[in-house]
């Protein structure tokens, strides 16, 4: 099933550091927010593959937005 | 003559500006991104514009947008702030070539001391003294290796281009010469567009130290006392002071000299900063120069009742400084404290909405410098600083009794605040001694 990476912070995307397809573990960064000048680094909860890469760099984020898209094993 | 000024910038300062074009009869042009439609710092400015998203690099950092938004107002002036693009060389000849006047050093004079090199090889030239290291930038692995044994390690590669704490790469023995050489180059490859770096040893545990000076186009240069800065933690500056605690006569008239040596070398004019370090001996190292008003402006100007914004506007008129050195008279002691929108404990941003705001009691000796009103919103997307809060008297342990009890009465709802940090600091019996250096947060409070 398809699972999604939220944004914990709201701020600005910096970068997303994984590309559709990777494997990506619980507790992996995936991507990271800068708020306020800060890089806040926000980590997968899952196992599983990236099936879609939602947000790219300078984009305006809110707490939950969905940055990465997870196809995870059930 | 400027009749109306636009402030690039967002925040504190534009509210500080605007009072100096009060006083001179200048109209303000404040502009803002779509995340500051509705913040306080544009309530005080005769015009706004909004000229983008949320995101800087389509707002405060758009030169197009801020140009236009100049014409369409007929502003004739535009006066940068701190940060942003007011270092920018690029930035500084659009609005000159768009037929502007720049409050700013000139544009030839931006992009020249955007080189560190440049800046090292010209205050050496004048006799002043720079952290030991390499004049020229560094051809290769090997040359760092040279260096490195006859001048011992940790050594440090720095970026011609870099700044704000950011491309410095430290080497701490020969097999990662080539290493970080390669690195260094890459990330000023890519982040400063150059990949040109040199090398300075290491100074331990340094005092931060630098000179507010004044030039003006007819080759006046005066300097308004120097400031303390070491209260850091990474880069970000918390606490500043004048004078420095442990600046003598003799040590002030010789950084002095250098300063206007160095300024007058490079054909500066404008307000700026020469920073420093100051060693364990007492020695003083130049830095860089800071072109722009700085954050800690009014420290200075306590210090010396000099407005330092209304000097910047006089001199981008063609105008002479209206003192010379001797004129200037340092008095007392002022002491500032920044307070940021983060966790006391952590330092973790904290945005967010300021639901109610109280400021201790402004007067003679005391200011805040903020853009702060009940129910104003803390966007994510900028710098954290809220408010600065400014406290002058006599000597210093009467200035910070008076910093201390200013941020006690200061409240803020809404969002977490360093203002326990500020505190902490200012209460420190090592701080109150003037006993301290770049790591005092790190090492005394246990903070990182």
């Amino acid at each position: 099933m398809e699972k999604s990476v939220n944004a914990i912070m709201p701020g600005l995307c910096a970068r997303v550091v994984v590309n559709q397809g990777d494997k990506v573990s619980a507790g992996q960064e995936v991507a990271v927010i800068n708020c306020m000048k800060t890089e806040i680094s926000v980590k997968s909860e899952f196992d599983g593959t990236v099936s879609k890469v939602i947000s790219k760099e300078w984009d305006e984020m809110q707490v939950g937005d969905p940055m990465v898209m997870l196809e995870v094993e059930e | 003559m400027i009749n109306k000024l636009l402030i690039a910038n967002r925040g504190e300062i534009v509210p500080r500006i605007i009072r100096t074009c009060r006083e001179m009869g200048i109209a303000t042009v404040a502009v803002h991104s779509e995340a500051d439609k509705d913040a306080p710092f544009l309530s005080q400015a005769d015009q706004t514009v909004n000229i983008g998203p949320a995101n800087p690099a389509q707002s405060y950092l758009s030169m197009e947008a801020i140009i236009d938004a100049a014409r369409q107002t007929g502003a004739d002036a535009v006066h940068p702030g701190y940060g942003f693009l007011s270092e920018r060389g690029a930035f500084a000849q659009a609005v000159t070539d768009a037929g502007l006047t720049w409050v700013g050093p000139p544009p030839s004079v931006l992009k020249a001391i955007s080189s560190k090199v440049y800046a090292r090889k010209l205050a050496v030239e004048v006799g002043a003294e720079v952290t030991p290291g390499t004049l020229d930038p560094v051809s290769g692995p090997e040359e760092v290796v040279a260096f490195g044994s006859e001048h011992g390690y940790p050594l440090f590669l720095k970026l011609d281009k870099g700044g704000g704490g950011k491309g410095i790469e430290r080497v701490s023995e020969p097999g990662q010469a080539a290493e970080v050489f390669k690195r260094a180059c890459s990330i000023g490859e890519m982040a400063f567009g150059s990949p040109a770096c040199y090398i300075e040893t290491e100074v331990v545990r340094p005092r931060h130290i630098e000179v507010q000076f004044i030039a003006d186009a007819a080759g006046h240069v005066v300097c308004l006392g120097e400031r303390e800065c070491s209260i850091q933690r990474r880069h970000q500056k918390i606490i500043e002071e004048a004078l420095s605690p442990v600046v003598d006569e003799a040590t002030r008239a010789k950084l002095y000299a250098d300063t206007a040596a160095i300024v007058k070398k490079m054909g500066y004019v404008g307000a700026g900063t020469l920073e420093g370090l100051r060693t364990k001996n007492g020695d003083h190292y130049f830095m860089e120069v800071n072109a722009r008003l700085q954050v800690e402006h009014p420290v200075s100007e306590f210090l010396t009742g000099v407005d330092i914004v209304r000097s910047q506007l006089e001199v981008a008129m063609g105008g002479e400084l209206p003192w010379s050195q001797s004129e200037i008279k340092t008095q007392g002691h002022a002491i500032e404290a920044r307070v940021y929108a983060e966790d006391p404990d952590t330092f973790y941003p904290s945005p967010g909405v300021i639901t109610k705001v109280v400021f201790p009691e402004i007067g003679d000796n005391l200011r805040v410098d903020h853009a702060l009103a009940d129910g104003c919103t803390v966007p994510p997307y900028y710098d954290p600083m809220l408010a600065k809060v400014i406290a002058y008297d006599q000597t210093r342990a009467k200035a910070i009794a008076r910093l201390v009890e200013a941020l006690r009465a200061f409240q803020v709802v809404g969002v977490k605040t360093t203002i326990p940090v500020n505190l902490r600091i200012l209460e420190h019996p090592q701080f109150q001694a003037g006993d301290m250096d770049t790591s005092f947060i790190a090492k005394q409070l246990g903070l990182v």
